[in-house]
């Protein structure tokens, strides 16, 4: 069976390179691993050795990855929902909503729907037993938690809830629902929305509609993917993605989602907080003892800060806390920061 | 004047939105800050516990609200829409939040019409918006167009041109792009400030570097004589951190630099400390 990684955590922290260095740390343990990243920085692709990532699986082109690779794909909505149309519309319904501009700037240009995809294609590489494990880096949309939420908002799309808004409880055919002018909704939303666009998105929600049954079965397959994956939340010790890590917690809770863990990313070391304030020995020059001594106090304060929001992030989740080292110069190899990965020993103990 | 404060995240531009603020209402304007990053501190910057749909002034001059999608759709249908009270709002409401949770663009406009109601009521003189992060903040800007491009005619349509004469006219919009003077969130605001231009979203944005380290007048030479361990250690952090600084922030003209705020200071110390900092200069 394979198994499921989802990094989720405010923007900022390091997100996708986490994915992709854990995706590293795991394949040199001999695991097939995809990695699935979102929005890959042109350095992440440098990182891993080729020129740009597709939607379609890569093979990272190296030996170093373990015995039997590593695989990373890029997500690309567009693509991946007219996918979702091919695969689950019929022809003649896949057509009109390809052709229809309401679908097409939903697929192209809507956070949500770029989570909704993102749950698909992993689902369509968990289904594909051609991994051991697949590692996803998570949207940004909604703070990172629409991935989460979008399998229920796609339902309740599909399920003709505004459908019914627009039309009431009997669904009226093509074509009628533009005489139901005495509506006030309708005309609230023939004011909003202005007509022709009412009529693109009455067409697609009928056209979507005949999808239901399928897009409800396989949105309740997602959940179960969701639900059975092993959820990371990745933070550093500022002050948003402290806020943002809390929130994550008490939402996943409500969708029955326990994260297993939290990577703390750019840890300073704790040795610093104790020795900044013992005298300093063996440093002939006092100009240079001057300067040292404030830069190593100045730093020692950043990381008392981190020690704090850690030991207070571990005491209030009750689940482990890795650090990830904050490392100079910028590791710029795939190697480097698996390394930093698998020295938090955290895929050790995720049994990877 | 309308200020839109965004950023990679990560970067402090909740913080710089407040201190931003705080600085012109400490010089005397009458200021509205507005939080529609919605998930951010703001309020904490400010040193309140909370931010409701309703201003309420935090310092002297200094008034806060924060955004919330059901109040703005409530106002926004009764205030811009007309939309007459007989009407049953409240399952009005409802069936549009579902509608603008699906029509795109719909969301953006409302949430991006209150600062621009705002700062077109004649109440303040300033409005410092603190903005969602980069890419949400382009949707945010890029909707007007979004609308123009779907909607042919109606309401809509003019509501969104005029959003969109207001968000270009440099006399009254100001972008605020707040970075750290480093790689990633330096290129991520290069493609920002690329496509505002490229698409004619807004004005040219103006780039606040923030966490800015102060050179520890310390060298590579020096390193070597720090023996082994912390002492060394840090040094060789911080002097890593500041040939990367040095790299990044050529790359990219700014405005203004704000220093890096080291160890254990409260948002809202943060935010006082860079408004001193900012003293006038933006």
């Amino acid at each position: 069976m394979t198994r499921t990684i989802i990094i989720a955590g405010a923007g900022g922290v390091g997100k996708t390179t986490l994915s992709a260095a854990l995706g590293a740390a795991i394949a040199l343990g001999g695991k097939r691993t995809l990695v699935l990243t979102i929005d890959p920085a042109k350095r992440l692709a440098d990182a891993l050795g080729v020129s740009e990532l597709t939607d379609t699986p890569t093979e990272i082109p190296t030996q170093t990855y373990g015995p039997h690779g590593m695989w990373a794909a890029m997500l690309d909505a567009s693509a991946s929902w007219e996918a979702i149309i091919h695969r689950y519309a019929d022809p003649e319904v896949g057509a009109r909503l390809l052709a229809n501009p309401y679908f097409r700037a939903i697929a192209d240009r809507f956070p949500a729907a770029q989570s909704y995809a993102a749950g698909e294609r992993m689902a369509e590489y968990i289904e594909s037993k051609q991994f051991d494990v697949v590692v996803v880096d998570t949207p940004p949309s909604g703070g990172g938690i629409d991935f989460f939420r979008a399998p229920a908002m796609a339902n309740d799309l599909i399920s003709g809830k505004l459908l019914k808004w627009l039309t009431g409880a009997n669904l009226p055919g093509r074509g009628f629902i533009y005489r139901f002018t005495a509506k006030p909704i309708l005309r609230i939303a023939d004011a909003v929305l202005g007509g022709p666009m009412l009529s693109e998105v009455t067409d697609f929600l009928l056209d979507i509609r005949t999808m239901y049954d399928t897009i409800s079965v396989r949105s309740r397959t997602i959940e179960g993917y969701l639900k059975e994956a092993t959820t990371l939340v990745a933070t550093t010790a500022d002050p948003t993605p402290i806020h943002e890590t809390r929130r994550f917690f008490s939402e996943l809770d409500g969708i029955d989602i326990d994260p297993a863990a939290i990577i703390f990313n750019r840890k300073l070391p704790e040795s610093w907080i104790s020795q900044a304030n013992k005298p300093i020995r063996g440093v002939q020059d006092p100009a240079l003892r001057a300067k040292a001594k404030a830069n190593l106090r100045a730093w020692a304060a950043e990381a008392r800060r981190q020690a704090d929001a850690a030991d207070e992030m571990s005491a209030r989740f009750h689940v482990p806390l890795y650090s990830v080292a904050w490392t100079t110069p910028t590791p710029q190899s795939m190697e480097e920061l698996a390394t930093l990965i698998t020295d938090s020993g955290i895929v050790a103990d995720l049994g990877l | 004047m309308l200020i839109f404060v965004s950023g990679k995240g990560g970067t402090g531009k909740s913080a710089v939105a407040a201190a931003t603020a705080i600085d012109f209402a400490r010089r005397g304007h009458r200021v509205l800050a507005i939080d529609m990053a919605s998930a951010t501190g703001l309020a904490a910057h400010l040193r309140v516990p909370g931010l409701d749909y309703e201003p309420q002034e935090v310092r002297p001059g200094l008034f806060a609200l924060k955004m919330t999608r059901s109040q703005a759709l409530d106002e926004y249908l009764k205030v811009q829409l007309h939309v007459p009270k007989s009407l049953p709002t409240h399952q009005i409401t409802a069936a549009l939040s579902v509608l603008a949770d699906t029509a795109p663009g719909v969301r953006e406009i409302i949430s991006i019409g209150k600062p621009i109601a705002e700062s077109r009521s004649g109440d303040w003189e300033v409005v410092v918006v603190d903005s969602p992060s980069l890419g949400q903040f382009q949707s945010y800007l890029g909707a007007p167009q979004a609308i123009a491009d779907l909607v042919p005619t109606g309401n809509m349509l003019r509501l969104a041109s005029r959003m969109r004469d207001i968000l270009l006219d440099e006399e009254l919009t100001r972008i605020h792009l707040v970075t750290a003077p480093t790689e990633l969130p330096i290129l991520e605001t290069q493609e920002t400030i690329a496509t505002i231009a490229r698409e004619r979203l807004a004005p040219v944005p103006k780039v606040i570097f923030n966490r800015v380290l102060e050179p520890s007048g310390m060298s590579r030479s020096d390193l070597k004589h720090l023996g082994d361990g912390p002492l060394r250690e840090a040094a060789t952090l911080q002097l890593d951190l500041e040939l990367e600084q040095d790299a990044w922030s050529k790359k990219l003209a700014h405005v203004i630099e704000l220093p890096y705020l080291f160890g254990v200071l409260t948002p809202g110390e943060v935010a006082e400390q860079l408004a001193d900092d900012i003293g006038g200069r933006v």
